[in-house]
């Protein structure tokens, strides 16, 4: 009876509201566990803790400094991954010498952990932005351009035949039709590409940098900081779910038959 | 005026000959059906009007001019209604317009009364996929009338449908049809479709695909529910039956093999 009970109380809720809920008990769970199982600031800092360091590092304004640095090297990355992606992956699509001629590289980079090779571009480029600009653009830009590539070539025939014959152009066929039907696909390889970037900003600060995040997180980790290392890890969390939701938004702008 | 003729079309895909030295004449106005079995070459024919496939040999001649490609003086009606998703109700009528770069104010406005013929007035601002099955196949059947063809081709654009919406949209499409009175060839495997909808029903055999006869619908119009009940309806029915009965039940044999 009491189990009934609960799942009718359940259900009267919003989604948002399970989800809020879910995010509730699990902090409760963390505090729990960091106030009374590993009770050691050592190896696990409490919500409280990290809420507090993070605090002082917006007060002292260290964190800008760092989030700085990293918003420019992710953005960056990630607008020329973005264009650069867009433009090979049509270009493969629509051209297939093109294709047949990058795909073998296509391929194997986008299997590579291509942040292994981080510290390779600190060696060339320097400590500063742009080795971890170049890690990024790796890791977004071969999403992009399989996704757009995917897009193009999966643009339903029964379309492409009904334009044509309304006597569309090649060029009518492309812009009214293949493109419009990959976008949704183009947004999907951009979506994946915010995590991607995320990841590659802070491994390559982690190879070697003066500040961002992963500068944060690295300096934290070797004084055994575990709030501030997990202050960071937040911010982080924060703009990847920020920047996601902001993509949702995006989506259903430009995408609207896609949902309902 | 705008007479369509078939002089002597001959069409193979590999080794199948899927259509034989068909010779037809059809009229301006005229509506036209053609029925026959699976891989009878009625769609083939239907599709090399259109200029979406090419003749092997002999030609289409509309107006005296062949066909050679697509153009706009043909509009097509798909069996699936490939609407684009991404596009409006009203956006997904005028493409053909919009292609040819001759869309503007008055032709919109032309655009709109058409949607109200086919009964789509209100649904403008409506996605695809906001719409019922009739609902998109009366787009269908709209975007190929905004071009003002001067032939209308339709592929089975009723198959997908229930039985029940099928019955209304041949009575819809026959009070569109009367409006303008096109040309019309109209594709479709049930028989009770053609002869109620068409002045001729032209039966096409397979293997090879030909033209096996060609019959004249003298049914009064307008024809309703009432018609399909006549004993010469009926009779119709019957007869075109008896023509393809054969070939039919060999093609699903060798459909189940």
């Amino acid at each position: 009876m009491r189990a009934i009970k609960s799942s009718r109380w359940i259900s009267t809720l919003h989604p948002w509201q399970i989800s809020l809920l879910s995010v509730v008990s699990g902090l409760f769970v963390w505090q729990m566990v960091s106030d009374h199982v590993i009770a050691n600031p050592l190896f696990l800092a409490s919500p409280f803790q990290v809420l507090k360091a993070l605090l002082r590092l917006m007060e002292t304004g260290e964190l800008w400094r760092h989030v700085a640095i990293s918003a420019v090297e992710f953005f960056a990355g990630y607008a020329i991954a973005a264009v650069l992606g867009i433009c090979i992956g049509l270009l493969i699509a629509t051209n297939d010498f093109a294709k047949n001629w990058l795909q073998p590289w296509i391929s194997g980079f986008y299997a590579t952990p291509t942040v292994a090779l981080g510290p390779l571009f600190i060696l060339w480029l320097g400590i500063g932005v742009w080795s971890k600009i170049v890690v990024v653009v790796l890791l977004v830009v071969f999403a992009v351009i399989i996704n757009t590539e995917a897009g193009i070539r999966s643009t339903s025939e029964r379309y492409l035949e009904m334009m044509r014959s309304f006597g569309a152009t090649p060029r009518q066929l492309f812009f009214k039709v293949s493109l419009p039907s990959a976008t949704p696909f183009i947004l999907a390889g951009l979506k994946l590409g915010i995590g991607r970037g995320l990841i590659g900003v802070v491994v390559a600060e982690l190879f070697g940098s003066r500040l961002g995040l992963g500068r944060l997180i690295g300096a934290s980790a070797d004084s055994f900081n575990m709030p501030e290392l997990f202050a960071a890890v937040s911010i982080l969390a924060a703009s990847g779910i920020a920047m996601n939701s902001a993509f949702a938004h995006l989506e259903k702008r430009l995408v609207p038959w896609t949902k309902d | 005026m705008s007479k369509l003729v078939s002089d002597g079309l001959t069409k193979s895909f590999g080794d199948l000959k899927v259509l034989e030295n068909v010779h037809l004449t059809i009229e301006d106005g005229e509506f036209v059906a053609l029925v026959g079995p699976s891989g009878c070459g009625k769609t083939t024919f239907l599709r090399t009007v259109a200029g979406l496939e090419s003749a092997d040999e002999g030609a289409i001649y509309l107006n005296e001019h062949q066909i050679t490609g697509p153009g706009r003086d043909r509009g097509f009606v798909f069996q699936q209604d490939s609407l684009l998703p991404w596009r409006t109700v009203m956006e997904n009528t005028v493409v053909g317009l919009e292609l040819a770069g001759k869309l503007n104010g008055a032709e919109a406005e032309r655009v709109r009364a058409l949607l109200d013929l086919v009964g789509l007035g209100g649904f403008e601002n409506y996605y695809p996929r906001q719409l019922s099955g009739g609902m998109r196949q009366r787009v269908n059947l709209a975007r190929a009338l905004a071009i003002d063809p001067k032939v209308l081709l339709m592929d089975e654009p009723f198959s997908a449908l229930d039985a029940q919406t099928r019955e209304i949209m041949q009575a819809e499409l026959q009070r569109v049809w009367e409006e303008g009175r096109k040309t019309v060839l109209f594709v479709t495997h049930q028989i009770d479709e053609a002869v109620f909808l068409a002045d001729r029903v032209l039966v096409f055999a397979r293997r090879p695909g030909r033209l096996l006869e060609d019959i004249r619908i003298d049914l009064p119009r307008p024809r309703n529910m009432a018609t399909k009940r006549r004993p010469e309806f009926v009779a119709l029915v019957d007869r075109i039956w008896k023509l393809i009965e054969k070939d039919v039940r060999e093609s699903v044999l060798i459909e189940k093999i």
